[in-house]
């Protein structure tokens, strides 16, 4: 496949800033509404037409790339079609209400969210499950808050959370905002949990173990029994996360393999837009041991009608009010189309797609088997410089260089969405990029909209806003 | 393959030290340069502060990585290096010369002797 | 039941034919896709969910069925979430699928168009702000105070104690957030009394000690009340070593004095109010902060560079401060962020342009003060409660039990706030205005 990303340029740059397009200065409150010293004197905006932004942001859209122009293989990340008429769905202005109305008058709302907490909780094997959390690392941070209130209700002060190196950063970062020191897990040489690293790193302090199922080499924890009781009988908690789960939808559920914690990425599992970085949302799942801890409010149905209540022993709000909204409509409306049957089978066909594109690869695949995404290696080429040159046949390479266990990672993860021929051009563009010359990797890529950008002039000299780029001429 | 130079001491984590007497410098190795790649930030200590040996005294960034930095000597700080803050390639393009961080007045003489020679360094970079 | 498109069971959205799958199968050198599955019997799930697949249209209208159960009733509510009318072009431009179907820019070639698009957004609250630094966006106002608490702490390391002095009018869910969030820095939260609506300075200047790592204000207040003495909020915190974090929202910020010119470290708050419209609580959180914080700020930044070819282009930076690099040091654990909401309150902005901006905030005052003093001309009401100048909304006092009040008013088709026995808060936007004197009407006939 040919491939020239659209490209709008002008002088010594690319499509011009807005406020390279008018850059307009007016006095603020002349007519003297407020008192002048509670007041700006004015404001320097782009004061531009509609026909005007239409074309500067349309230029813009022609120069990203997505999942519907092509395949997205990021690993770990899940991206998958999005679904049109979920966004419709999120559009409908009956749905467009304010967090503070009272229950009665929302009872629609409600019952949506209502229904897909009982959603998530089946298809993770929780008992219960809160919407609140606005992304996959907030759903983490409200698990381990949640592990946190569950040991101080038991008088058991326990400090560290083990983490194996392979998990997402996130993981790290959740654990310490929440006040807890992080113990690195090595993993053994399948490139599993290594079990007597585990043994050995887990004591009284263990609050508890987060693990990705199957991990980030996409390789299922096959003594995910073993670990939960190792952890289990030293008192601490295990926690989910859910970055994966694509891979085991109707197969197999946190809840039965002993986690006590989980955490769902709706805008991976569930098909939501990624909307270039977020909106996302994180639910969390719990077993009942723990449900009284969950974020206020969960939504409880009566026979009145359905109910925001508040759990015994709270942990309290991680959201201002209740979350990515619109996100989690989609997450519902994703859901109640496919069903079990088209859940279970979005998970066949995203470890049939994986397998199959690997098998398709000229490079090596370490470890495995594997299920929704491997990581190959690119050997003795730079995995950044075969990624930029991928680029250049149309397609987003991988993740690069992550997990480390495997040196020169490709991480990839093409998704039920591609089909095989899409799959074929992906393989094509990996062993192409793979045996391309040194010069085409270090020049690439060249049919993108831009060329290779110098990420350590942006780092030296931030230039983050429009104002600063003056502070050069 | 990198330079090590035999007029200073080292540190298994990569910063050199080397001392006129009174004051020593302190950078990090050729070696520490390469494998953290381009140089983009350096966070180091005021001029006055304490620092021990052991301890972290500052930060070195590349685009990709962030490296804490070890005291080699306890002391206190005479000369911080401000050239990095504008130009923190100099790391790179002269780790030993014009990149250095820090310039110490030692608290104690002795610790010098605890750090690797050039020959020690040498090995375990190999 | 089919899947649609003419398959069998099955995700409507797995493209795969049967005889691609056969040769796909046949390539991997497995009978089924089954057998791909490493899972041990012990844990393997073999029950239903009990969900059933649906067609599209059938989803959509019992989906719509459902939201109808919803009162239709004209909202006049605010406390942290507000909605301005947001332009058809947000909603067409934001929704195309070469934004809307990105990921993160991890690869700034061949995501130049959704880069420079928050490059933009970023810039605006530079404008609006006078901070140099603004990042690409945070959860929430609520999440953004949190960090901004946090980045306080971490620059104060050193302080005898680590307190962050808040408002006794503080939005709840703030609240509830900052504390979860500051619980494992080991840090407190302290409640400074609010006089007639506003900061009370003698107060505060009691309470703001060298323990004291941040004072954070807001303007307008959760009440709607404009401050009136940031600068001198600004200056006991500053006096006492500790940041001034100031909380407001995109629109506020376009008339009320310019938050760097009153001495604010950083900047937070709600940017959703352009852009996003009525959504449930949904946010966008503002981070702004000074330029020597820079190491320090939470989430993703973009920055300008050039190309292979010299051209500007743009890209993710400074990175070191995340947790996909940094881990446990991280300056936060945020990784997916609000960047399509970022996307929609830049185009918003753009839309309205500077005078129409303006033009918003100031009637955001006009309007809050017409309609409080024809509420205040009702027998039974006092409006407003504080003798202050109010941004879109106030507090009513109410002679007969506030509850009722609002209920029937509900009974009416208007949603107000409810704050206590007598109380009630009352937002006014362009969403609206134009029910204003049905409202008034409203109140005439229940109060």
């Amino acid at each position: 496949m040919n491939f020239d990303q659209a490209r709008f340029s002008r002088d010594d740059h690319y499509e011009p800033l807005l406020s390279e397009k008018d850059s307009t200065t007016v006095e603020v409150d002349d007519d003297g509404v407020l008192p002048d010293d509670l007041t700006r004197d004015e404001l320097t905006l782009p004061g531009l037409s509609e026909p005007q932004l239409a074309r500067h942001y349309t230029r813009l859209s022609q120069m990203n790339y997505s999942v519907e122009l092509g395949p997205y293989p990021l690993g770990s990340c899940t991206m998958k079609y999005n679904p049109s008429f979920t966004e419709d769905v999120a559009a409908d202005p009956n749905a467009a209400v304010h967090p503070d109305r009272s229950d009665r008058t929302i009872q629609g709302t409600l019952g949506l969210l209502h229904d897909l907490q009982e959603q998530l909780a089946e298809i993770g094997g929780m008992d219960a499950v809160t919407l609140q959390p606005p992304a996959g690392a907030a759903g983490e941070f409200t698990g381990i808050l949640i592990a946190k209130a569950y040991h101080e209700a038991r008088g058991d002060d326990r400090s560290e959370i083990i983490i194996p190196a392979s998990a997402h950063g996130t993981n790290f970062a959740s654990a310490a905002l929440a006040g807890y020191d992080v113990v690195e897990l090595p993993s053994d040489e399948d490139g599993r949990v290594d079990i007597e690293a585990l043994d050995a790193a887990i004591s009284e302090e263990t609050a508890a173990l987060m693990l990705t199922n199957p991990n980030t080499l996409g390789l299922f924890e096959r003594d995910i029994l073993e670990i939960s009781e190792m952890v289990h009988d030293a008192g601490g908690l295990l926690y989910y996360d859910g970055a994966n789960f694509n891979a085991l939808l109707g197969r197999a559920r946190p809840g039965d393999m002993g986690f006590d914690i989980m955490h769902y990425n709706v805008h991976k599992t569930f098909a939501t837009p990624h909307g270039g970085g977020g909106p996302g949302a994180g639910p969390v799942g719990v077993v009942e041991e723990l449900a009284e801890y969950l974020p206020s409010p969960m939504v409880q149905e009566t026979a009145a009608g359905y109910e925001l209540t508040e759990p015994e022993s709270s942990i309290g709000k991680v959201h201002g009010f209740g979350g990515n909204w619109l996100v989690l409509v989609k997450a519902y409306a994703y859901i109640a189309r496919l069903g079990d049957s088209g859940l279970s089978d979005a998970s066949a066909k995203a470890v049939l797609n994986a397998n199959y594109l690997a098998s398709q690869l000229d490079l090596e695949v370490p470890y495995g088997p594997f299920h929704h995404e491997f990581a190959a290696t690119s050997g003795d080429r730079d995995a950044a410089d075969v990624a930029k040159r991928m680029l250049d046949y149309g397609v987003h390479p991988p993740t690069t260089k992550w997990p480390e266990l495997v040196s020169q990672a490709m991480l990839t993860e093409p998704t039920e969405v591609e089909d095989k021929a899409s799959l074929d051009d992906l393989a094509h563009a990996f062993n192409a990029a793979y045996a391309d010359s040194d010069e085409a990797l270090e020049t690439a890529p060249t049919k993108t909209s831009a060329r290779r950008i110098d990420q350590v002039s942006a780092a030296r000299n931030p230039r983050l806003s429009w104002q600063a780029l003056g502070d050069d001429e | 393959m990198f330079e090590i130079p035999d007029d200073r001491k080292y540190l298994e984590s990569h910063e050199w030290t080397t001392t006129d007497g009174d004051t020593v410098k302190i950078g990090i190795s050729d070696f520490a340069q390469d494998e953290l790649g381009d140089v983009v930030f350096v966070e180091l200590p005021d001029e006055g502060d304490e620092i021990t040996a052991g301890d972290e005294f500052g930060v070195v960034e590349s685009i990709k990585a962030v490296s804490d930095l070890y005291a080699p000597i306890s002391g206190t700080v005479v000369a911080v290096n401000e050239d990095l803050f504008d130009a923190p390639e100099l790391v790179n393009e002269d780790p030993y010369g014009d990149g250095w961080m820090l310039e110490l007045e030692p608290s104690s003489s002795d610790e010098f002797d605890d750090l690797l020679s050039p020959e020690e360094y040498r090995e375990q970079t190999e | 039941m089919t899947a649609g498109n003419g398959r069998r069971d099955g995700s409507p959205y797995a493209p795969h034919t049967d005889a691609d799958e056969a040769a796909m199968l046949d390539a991997v050198g497995v009978e089924s896709a089954e057998s791909l599955f490493d899972i041990p019997e012990d844990v393997r799930f073999d029950g239903e969910f009990g969900i059933d697949a649906t067609d599209e249209r059938d989803l959509r209208e019992s989906i719509a069925n459902l939201f109808a159960r919803n009162e239709e009733l004209t909202e006049f509510l605010g406390r942290g979430h507000h909605a301005h009318y947001v332009p058809a072009l947000v909603d067409d431009l934001s929704r195309r699928s070469e934004f809307l179907t990105s990921y993160t820019q991890y690869q700034p070639e061949i995501a130049q168009g959704f880069l420079q698009a928050l490059f933009e957004y970023q810039s605006m609250l530079v404008e609006l702000t006078g901070l140099p630094v603004a990042n690409c966006s945070m959860y929430d106002a609520a999440t953004a105070l949190a960090e901004a608490a946090l980045l306080a702490n971490r620059l104060r390391r050193g302080a005898s104690g680590h307190r962050v002095l808040v408002p006794e009018h503080l939005q709840e869910g703030r609240l509830g957030v900052l504390e979860n969030y500051l619980d494992g820095a080991d840090m407190e939260i302290g409640n400074y009394p609010m006089d007639d609506g506003a900061v009370d300075l003698d107060a505060l200047s009691d309470l703001v000690d060298d323990e004291t790592v941040m004072v954070y204000a807001e303007s307008p207040t959760v009440r709607g009340v404009i401050e009136e003495n940031l600068s001198e909020i600004g200056d006991l915190a500053h006096e006492n070593d500790a940041l001034f974090c100031l909380g407001s929202d995109v629109v506020a910020l376009a008339l009320l004095e310019e938050p760097a010119s009153v001495g604010a470290d950083v900047v937070v708050g709600e940017a959703d109010a352009l852009g996003l419209g009525t959504s449930y609580g949904m946010g966008l959180g503002i981070f702004a902060t000074r330029e020597k914080f820079l190491r320090q700020v939470p989430g993703r930044l973009v920055g300008a560079s050039e190309d292979a070819e010299d051209m500007r282009a743009f890209t993710l930076t400074l990175q070191t401060r995340e947790q996909h690099i940094r881990k446990e040091r991280a300056t936060s654990n945020i990784c997916t962020n609000q960047a399509w909401v970022a996307l929609r309150t830049a185009m918003h902005i753009a839309w309205l342009g500077p005078d129409r901006l303006v033009n918003l905030a100031t009637r955001a005052v006009t309007d809050a003060r017409d309609l409080a003093a024809r509420l205040d001309d009702i027998s039974g009401l006092q409006a407003p409660v504080y003798d202050r100048h109010h941004f879109r909304e106030f507090v009513v006092h109410t002679d007969q039990p506030a509850p009722a009040i609002a209920n029937d008013l509900a009974g009416r088709g208007f949603a107000v706030h409810t704050l206590d026995d007598h109380h009630l808060q009352v937002c006014i936007t362009d969403v609206n205005a134009d029910a204003a004197d049905r409202l008034v009407a409203a109140f005439e006939e229940v109060a």
